[in-house]
């Protein structure tokens, strides 16, 4: 990634020259970042591996016996599945559109915050809400708000209508929920954003007549760009992976299923782990063109904030 | 015993933790106590008492313990099967959905039944449900109850139950022109409730899913007649515009609130009627399940009790599984919790008569009943099925059954991939 | 001011949206979990009959308490070790020249967008192979990597604010490396790691599905999983008054802590992004 183009420490000239304590540093340098990197490299980096030799076998629980090499057969399985093709469309609506409601929504509460004249503590504390709930017990809410008879809000539908069970108003309900919860975190990182506009910049505009709308299209959003572009890159690779809210709102019911759910579906309630292991794959693969096109395609700068939500 | 695996926690939770670990595990192992065997089963309002009395009867050789699964029958299995495949032996006794035994007997989860205790766990007992606790030819878990579907009717609404589902779709047909409550309720959304509908309709019309050993698909004709019919209902006088969500639950309270004239559902409704309608009750009748031409032949449901390879305590396991379902527990499941049994005799027990006043109708169903196809797959071949036959009104005959046939062949091969 | 007065009426009535927005969902929830048996299948967004019913039953509810303390326990050991590791990569990311910088940076970023379902299916696997399969441990490993990254971008970040003369001092007077950090920067540092320490905290405490697929029981379930393994009374009976009032228990204490540390947070979550 090319994402080290951090600030270096300034040079100091008159230690520098000490090769002793350059190396001192170098050393140290490596011995601190050891143990993180030990663990991160632990946890993923033979699990990856192990998982690409998975998906090349014949591997379910259920058939101990039958375990083989199939090489490539599990990924036509997957590739031709319907299933998998259904999953991964949802899954990429689900994306595209709350990321993009919550690049609108976010914006405008990060005006909000930034530009209100009252309470803006109150403004920044409460939009926190969102991001301090458990992400199972806010799907909960949202599933007992639209059952019919339970919910507040199923009540305001025709009786009879019972939106979680029906494809499309269920993926718009899976949205909702995942934008509910995620935009006070966008807004945040493009509130942050927004301290980098110029005041000066924006005045001037103002005073050679631009409009408000004029002033945001063509001073603030350019400006931003940067900081845009890195949080929509993380909220896309974070909507992709998307899991608890629909494991609890519908469990992937009437083709609701992200990439994520059917892979959980097909690995823990089909035990097959050699299909399982092919669709974790095919979702890292999917990941990294996504991160690929985003950091060569757009030109993002990754930024150092992990939005490490999950 | 369950926490020995865990890492020690900070000291600060100990005590907690300690006082929890007692209380889920009963930590009854080595301090001299009775052996604990752990019994995992679906929610049943009133098993405590099953327990009790089995606890009792044990005199001390064991003890066992509840813990009571989700209340989703693919919740139940997932629970089972992940600490199975983890061989965790927390697990002593196990409560199966009829459907789960090919499975858990193949990956070699469950003990077989053999000796004394097979011989104990068939006698008396039904032949329907026992087969369901078969698998090639070898017993695998004891029968604890069973179930069957019926048609449920408002007879202020029908007088004479029809016994086919053309017949069913004609009385619809003039309760609509007669303005009358016309709906009737059937399990239609996607899940396992509509493969057992499916099912049921390609025994009533002389087929099978799947072949005898459960390794080939047949389908064929008969199949082709149960998707039309199927077809035909969704798109009748008699399909609710809701068929497509419906579920047990909502059939039952479909009926109950008038909104229905009948149901294809489980005997739990009738307690529920009673509890819920009292005043419907006096016109709520059974009959039995609806076939294509003649009679039909009715779901098969119910539970097993198996018990896990990777117990320690197999012989207070099996012991322990056999009192849970012997005549004097199904008796109380069937006069407290409305669960029908597998063993003759108890539906001449007292008590029953009140409970279950359309016992011989569920005799006679069992009878003939259509037991699910056998398959170590059966989840996979279930749920590729219900997605195939889900909603009921789009089925297109020809290619609901090409589409059907393709995607469980792949199931049975494990190679499939399910949504 | 006419103008004045219609101005702030405007900013009080979208600051009105932003707040409901905030606050609705969760106070639906609240109601649920305030509602008794009779009345929570009655759509009211308000409770017509109070009842603390459901709160005494879930912690009667052994699974419960028991996925609470799991949850806590986890989420503390596997913050302070992320902190504690975390720490040392963040000051050396900061403050020191050596090459392999980019290379830590790169691989936490990309830790940091992995999806989780790849490990699922190797963990579960490799977990049941070494016995780690539903133990604190088994869940501790993979939290901590997830939190891994979170902190050592936000804790670099607050790192480079620190007034690194006073490091360049204690070297002077012969401290060496080491000393420097842990007797002048350590201290200076302890807020940005408080705030950190919250935000790895929250990651852990809010995971889901590491923790439904890599446990098997109440002895390394966290509280997230066993709600969502609930079971009603009888088969018939959704546990909707108990699923609320224990999402309720889980999100408050986390709320309270956020709201206690918005401003903090509010840097934390935000400085990275835009100085990177």
């Amino acid at each position: 990634m090319t994402t080290a183009t951090r600030a270096e420490p300034p040079a100091d000239p008159g230690r520098r020259a000490q090769s002793e304590g350059k190396r001192s540093e170098r050393n140290l340098g490596w011995w601190l970042c050891a143990p993180a990197a030990l663990v991160m490299l632990l946890v993923t980096g033979w699990p990856i591996v192990y998982s690409v030799l998975l998906s090349l076998q014949r591997y379910d629980l259920r058939f101990p016996d039958r375990r083989g090499w199939v090489w490539l057969e599990n990924y036509v399985t997957v590739l031709t599945s319907p299933f998998w093709w259904q999953a991964f469309g949802v899954t990429m609506v689900i994306t595209v559109i709350s990321v993009v409601l919550e690049l609108v929504l976010g914006m405008a509460i990060a005006l909000v915050m930034y530009r209100t004249l009252l309470g803006r503590g109150l403004m920044r504390t409460a939009v926190l809400v969102p991001y301090g709930i458990v992400t199972v017990a806010a799907a909960f809410g949202w599933r007992y708000a639209w059952t019919p008879g339970t919910g507040w809000l199923a009540g305001l539908l025709p009786a009879g209508d019972a939106p979680l069970t029906q494809q499309w108003p269920a993926i718009f309900i899976i949205i909702l929920a995942e934008v509910w919860k995620t935009t006070p975190f966008m807004a945040l990182l493009l509130m942050a954003g927004l301290a980098l506009v110029p005041e000066d910049a924006l005045k001037a505009a103002a005073m050679d007549g631009a409009g408000p709308w004029q002033r945001f299209r063509m001073i603030t959003l350019p400006l931003m760009k940067p900081a845009i572009l890195a949080a929509l890159l993380f909220r896309t690779l974070d909507a992709f992976r998307i899991f608890d809210n629909i494991y609890i709102l519908t469990n992937g019911a009437q083709g609701t299923s992200s990439v994520s759910v059917i892979a959980y579906h097909n690995l823990i309630g089909g035990l097959n782990l050699g299909i399982g292991s092919t669709m974790s794959v095919l979702i890292f693969v999917t990941v990294a063109v996504i991160a690929f096109v985003f950091v060569k395609g757009l030109g993002t700068s990754t930024p150092g904030q992990s939005g490490g939500r999950r | 015993m369950r926490l020995r695996r865990a890492v020690r926690p900070p000291a600060a939770l100990t005590a907690a933790l300690a006082l929890t670990a007692g209380l889920l595990a009963g930590c009854g192992g080595d301090d001299g106590g009775p052996r604990v065997v752990n019994l995992y089963n679906a929610p049943q309002e009133n098993i405590d008492a099953i327990v009790r009395r089995c606890n009792a009867q044990a005199g001390g050789r064991y003890r066992i313990a509840l813990n009571t699964l989700p209340r989703g029958a693919d919740d139940q299995r997932e629970q089972l099967v992940r600490r199975l495949a983890a061989g965790d032996t927390g697990l002593d006794v196990l409560g199966l959905d009829v459907t789960w035994t090919a499975e858990l007997a193949e990956a070699g989860w469950i003990r077989e039944w053999i000796g004394a205790d097979a011989a104990r766990a068939r006698q008396g007992t039904l032949p329907g449900p026992l087969e369901t606790a078969t698998w090639q030819d070898k017993l695998y878990a004891a029968p604890y109850n069973t179930n069957v579907q019926l048609l449920w009717y408002r007879s202020d609404l029908i007088p004479n139950p029809p016994t086919t589902w053309s017949g069913l779709m004609r009385e619809s047909a003039r309760l609509k022109r007669a303005g009358k409550p016309h709906y009737g309720q059937v399990p239609g959304a996607q899940y396992e409730g509509i493969v057992v509908w499916f099912n049921s309709l390609v025994a009533s019309a002389g087929g099978s899913i799947l072949s005898e050993n459960g390794e080939r698909v047949t389908l064929g004709p008969p199949a082709q007649t149960a998707l039309r019919t199927m077809r035909a209902f969704a798109r009748s006088a008699a399909a609710d515009p809701s068929l497509s969500n419906t579920k047990e639950d909502e059939a039952r309270l479909a009926v109950e609130s008038g909104r229905g004239a009948y149901e294809i559902n489980w005997p739990f409704v009738y307690a529920s009627m009673a509890a819920n309608r009292p005043e419907l009750l006096r016109n709520f009748r059974w009959a039995p399940y609806p076939g294509i031409d003649g009679a039909g032949r009715a779901p098969l449901g119910g539970g097993n009790f198996a018990v896990s390879a990777y117990s320690k305590l197999p012989r207070q396991s099996f012991e322990a599984a056999l009192c849970l379902r012997d005549p004097e527990s199904q008796r109380i499941a069937a006069t407290r919790d409305g669960l029908p049994p597998t063993i003759e005799s108890v539906y001449r027990a007292e008590g029953m008569t009140q409970a279950y006043p359309m016992r011989d109708t569920i005799l006679a169903a069992l009878r003939t009943a259509a037991p699910r196809p056998k398959t170590p797959t059966y989840q996979n071949v279930s749920t590729v099925m219900a997605v195939a036959l889900s909603p009921p009104a789009a089925i297109d005959p020809q290619g609901t059954l090409r589409t059907m046939r393709e995607q469980i062949d792949d199931a049975l091969q494990s190679k499939g991939v399910i949504p | 001011m006419e103008a004045d007065r219609r101005v702030v009426a405007r900013w009080g009535a979208i600051n009105l949206l932003v707040l409901l927005y905030a606050l609705v969902p969760v106070l639906w929830i609240a109601s649920l979990s305030f509602k008794d048996p009779a009345t929570i299948t009655d759509g009211h967004f308000v409770p017509r009959s109070w009842t603390l019913d459901n709160y005494k039953g879930i912690f009667k509810n052994d699974d419960f308490v028991r996925g609470l303390v799991n949850s806590i326990g986890i989420g503390l050991i596997s913050t302070v070790i992320a902190i504690l590791v975390g720490t040392m990569a963040a000051y050396a990311v900061a403050r020191l020249d050596f090459p392999g910088k980019s290379l830590v940076l790169g691989f936490s970023l990309l830790i940091a967008m992995f999806p989780q379902i790849s490990l699922v299916t190797p963990l579960f696997q490799i977990w049941r192979g070494i016995g780690l399969f539903n133990t604190w441990p088994g869940l501790i490993l993979p939290y901590i990597t997830f939190a891994l990254p979170l902190t050592i971008y936000t804790l670099s970040t607050f790192f480079r604010e620190i007034p690194w003369d006073l490091e360049k001092a204690a070297k002077m007077d012969g401290a060496t490396p080491f000393q420097a950090f842990r007797l002048v920067i350590a201290p200076l540092a302890a807020p940005g790691v408080v705030t950190t320490a919250i935000l790895a905290f929250i990651v852990c405490w809010n995971d889901f599905l590491f923790a439904i697929s890599l446990t098997s029981s109440s002895a390394a379930r966290t509280a997230p999983a066993t709600i969502s393994f609930f079971t009603g009374s009888s088969q018939f009976e959704d546990p909707t008054g108990s699923i609320a009032a224990a999402a309720m228990v889980i999100t408050v204490p986390i709320v309270v802590f956020v709201l206690f540390f918005q401003r903090r947070i509010v840097s934390g979550l935000t400085s990275g992004a835009v100085k990177g």
